[in-house]
């Protein structure tokens, strides 16, 4: 990995192709952020309820990964077969 | 998703606020500011920007590409004028540039798709800040909900 060459925002994190998967945490984050913003009636238990609402997206996302493989592994050949 | 624990009191049309929906979308976070909810609207302008320049950061300049990547900056568009000018930005630095000279500059698989959907999604969730301007809510729990935002 050569940083010194990098630069921010002009250039992509190519380097980052192996840990992509980890960019699901701010992007839950970020989406969690906007969407309590409007919608929580009161402010004072905002960033308890974005941290409930990053956690059941990156969870949710999670479980729906299992489901996918299991099926693939494991439905698929039985189906084909 | 917790339910709200409130609900909203308005049983009559909400009303309509123009100026407040242009302004979401002049700049995210600013339609609610000028409704008066303050603090809302900055945690909306952190949130729609931690989005664009986390987005711009992965996928570098070329994440936003309305000649390459048009159905993609629909939902991007939705920014505001930073979309536009980081694509402004890409066509005169970038895309203007010799195909060499480009390869280190474009994002390519996983980093070029994720920074492109970290903007598009930033840009859809600012339609709904932008919808919820354009119709502001009034909850029953005031003046936590809107008017004492401040």
């Amino acid at each position: 990995m050569n940083f010194l060459a990098w630069i921010p925002f002009l250039e992509p994190i190519n380097w980052f192709h192996t840990w992509w998967y980890v960019l699901l945490i701010p992007l839950a984050f970020g989406l969690s952020v906007v969407y309590k913003a409007i919608r929580v009636p009161n402010l004072r238990n905002y960033w308890w309820q974005v941290g409930l609402m990053t956690s059941q997206i990156v969870l949710g996302v999670i479980a729906l990964g299992i489901v996918v493989i299991l099926f693939v592994q494991f439905a698929i050949p039985v189906l084909t077969n | 998703m917790t339910p709200p624990e409130t609900k909203p009191v308005a049983q009559s049309p909400r009303s309509c606020n123009p100026t407040a929906a242009v302004l979401a979308w002049a700049f995210p976070g600013l339609g609610h500011v000028y409704l008066g909810q303050r603090q809302r609207g900055l945690l909306i302008m952190f949130g729609i920007l931690f989005l664009f320049l986390v987005g711009l950061l992965v996928g570098g300049l070329d994440a936003v590409d309305l000649k390459h990547d048009k159905i993609w900056f629909v939902g991007q568009a939705f920014n505001g004028p930073i979309a536009f000018i980081a694509d402004f930005l890409n066509q005169a630095i970038i895309q203007g540039k010799p195909e060499e000279a480009k390869l280190h500059l474009i994002g390519l698989g996983h980093v070029n798709a994720l920074g492109t959907l970290f903007i598009t999604l930033g840009g859809l969730m600012n339609l709904i800040v932008i919808l919820d301007a354009l119709y502001p809510t009034e909850w029953d729990d005031q003046p936590t909900r809107r008017k004492g935002d401040r």
